[in-house]
């Protein structure tokens, strides 16, 4: 490759780096400017005086957003939903993947079939008598509402029956010889090979969870409840809307906690999006 | 698989009954094991979509019980423009938008695709940085993308204004709403970029250099290396590509969220959603009967169109 066309690469790389990242920037800057200073002819990407151009960092959008615009309540339910929602999730997964890849059981190999139909309907279509159920359970417009519909899912379970198919079983058969019991095997052997494939399950569906906005929005009326999209998307359907700088605001708190998994877990991630494909 | 293994542990006195005890352990082991997903399948995806068919055929809100109505709420959503006048604009707003955004994303995809595949230093740095748009919450992207859109000091305008473009009113200009919301998704093209990459990490090299040594060229290599090579990759991104964004919702609703709860469609409809749409019956106008009509004409256009997909794919390869 000749230099100059390796030049042109990364500049062309550079080039679209910053219209993905820009965004971001700009959010962070507006979340920390005074209000009269974001409104400006020339973009700022610092937080700086309209007029004399000195820096003017404020934090006092992050105030308001926080204890008057409800996002403190709201990342709390959040951080919560997410704690209980994605290990139990995990661990119902978990179980029926081992029990559908390991356990000769009857019925089992139709039944499996029966659950990836399942997944071939768009949730979409499910949204509505979702609602329906959940509420004859009574758990409309309550925590538990947020949780129990969405703790399993088939793609999941799918995924993990792939990977703990493809351990070598007779670690396992041995075990069984040993006497041990299918659910010692599962915590003791099979579960501690399967890191990789946990890990991008945990991380996947906490992002998925932790930025879902349409089942919150459905599921919910009471403003204490809301989760923090929800109570993002309140604040920019509120006569506040036009206020950018409180917005902005809102916004680096959601999407901080997820930038912050990104760069711990990027390689995990990245690959389970490869290798899994379907979940963001 | 228990079997073969105690066959050659005969000496072993207990086998007789160990056998049977095992086997029967392991039904209720198993069932055991599966019955919380089984439950959760059954209660919150089978019956809610067998459910949703039948209240598909009634007049139904969640306070009152549903009545019989047979194929009214399909013909009224498909030539009742009385009662559903924007049943069709709807779709039309959400094909253009398919049609649009899908290969603005795939190609943009590709492109990053390959311009990350061709370097070595950095290469991880690029990717995480394309990769960011993805994990923001549609919440987030749509305040965001409010804030860059705003016709007066957004950073959109600004930018356009320096090379000389006068600014728009993007998100108020009902031609420009669709390739704005069109533009948000190419920027989320993150993930089919991932999977471009492990497309192009899939060819062998041995396939490249046999090229070079024939003489082709990279635009040759290009055309007719890489793409055959990442067919099965670009079909399977236009095929989920295609039914995510016939069903895009969370982004418009907060782009076009109003004071309260409310919501509209974007001046004059243009930002209508198909699945929006079906939002505000199941969940404004309380007609969850026509909703549920809704999301199974959605489910029968996304399998025609995706049956129609395997299908042109089996005679390009034939």
């Amino acid at each position: 490759m000749t230099r100059a066309r390796k030049a042109s690469i990364y500049v062309a790389l550079v080039l679209l780096a910053a219209v993905s990242v820009v965004p971001f920037l700009w959010m962070l800057a507006t979340s920390f400017k005074h209000g009269h200073d974001i409104y400006t002819k020339v973009p700022n990407l610092l937080p700086v005086d309209r007029k004399t151009g000195e820096w003017a960092a404020t934090l006092e959008n992050y105030d308001y957003v926080l204890n008057v615009g409800g996002l403190g309540r709201a990342f709390v339910n959040s951080v919560w939903v997410c704690l209980i929602l994605v290990p139990a999730k995990l661990l119902i997964d978990a179980l029926a993947a081992y029990s559908f890849a390991r356990i000769p059981f009857p019925g089992r190999d139709k039944l499996f079939v029966v659950l990836l139909g399942g997944m071939m309907v768009p949730t979409i279509t499910l949204l509505v008598p979702r609602i329906h159920v959940t509420q004859s359970l009574g758990m409309f417009d309550s925590g538990w509402g947020l949780i129990v519909p969405n703790i399993a899912s088939v793609l999941d379970i799918f995924l993990l029956r792939q990977f703990f198919l493809s351990l070598p079983s007779e670690l396992e058969e041995a075990a069984l010889i040993d006497g041990a019991s299918r659910m010692q095997i599962f915590w003791r052997i099979v579960l501690p090979l399967s890191k990789p494939v946990l890990a991008v399950v945990t991380i996947t569906s906490f992002l998925f969870h932790w930025n879902d906005l349409v089942w919150p929005l459905v599921v919910l009326n009471d403003p204490d409840l809301y989760t923090l999209p929800l109570a993002l998307q309140q604040l920019v359907a509120s006569p506040d809307g036009g206020r950018a700088y409180y917005i902005m605001a809102g916004a680096t708190l959601a999407v901080i906690p997820v930038i912050g998994v990104l760069l711990v877990f990027q390689r995990r991630i990245l690959q389970g999006i490869a290798f899994t494909g379907l979940k963001a | 698989m228990t079997a073969p293994v105690l066959e050659g542990r005969k000496e072993v006195a207990a086998r007789p009954r160990r056998r049977p005890r095992r086997r029967t352990n392991d039904r209720l082991v198993g069932w055991l094991l599966v019955t919380p997903a089984v439950a959760y399948f059954a209660v919150f995806l089978l019956y809610p979509a067998l459910s949703a068919l039948y209240y598909s055929f009634t007049d139904w809100n969640l306070r009152s019980a549903a009545s019989w109505v047979g194929l009214a709420n399909y013909s009224d959503l498909l030539f009742n423009d009385v009662k559903y006048p924007h049943f069709w604009k709807s779709v039309q707003v959400t094909l253009q938008y398919t049609l649009i955004a899908v290969p603005l994303t795939m190609v943009a995809a590709l492109v990053q695709a390959l311009l990350v595949n061709s370097i070595r230093r950095g290469a991880n740095l690029f990717r995480l940085l394309l990769f960011l748009p993805v994990v923001t919450a549609e919440a987030a992207v749509g305040a965001i993308w409010r804030w860059l859109y705003d016709p007066q000091y957004g950073l959109i305008n600004s930018v356009l204004g320096l090379v000389g473009i006068p600014g728009q009113n993007w998100l108020n200009t009902p031609e420009l709403v669709i390739p704005a919301l069109a533009f948000i998704s190419a920027w989320q093209c993150g993930i089919s970029m991932i999977i471009y990459l492990a497309g192009l990490k899939g060819i062998p090299g041995t396939i490249r250099e046999a090229a070079i040594i024939d003489g082709a060229g990279p635009w040759q290599r290009f055309w007719r290396v890489i793409v055959p090579m990442l067919r099965p990759t670009t079909f399977y991104l236009l095929v989920t590509g295609v039914i995510a964004a016939l069903q895009v919702f969370g982004l418009v609703y907060v782009i076009f969220s109003g004071s309260g709860r409310s919501v509209t469609g974007g001046p004059e409809q243009s930002g209508l959603s198909y699945v929006l749409h079906l939002y505000l019956f199941a969940f404004r106008y309380d007609a969850m009967g026509a909703a549920c009509a809704m999301s199974f004409i959605l489910l029968i256009f996304i399998m025609i169109i995706t049956a129609l997909q395997f299908r042109f794919v089996k005679q390009e390869a034939s």
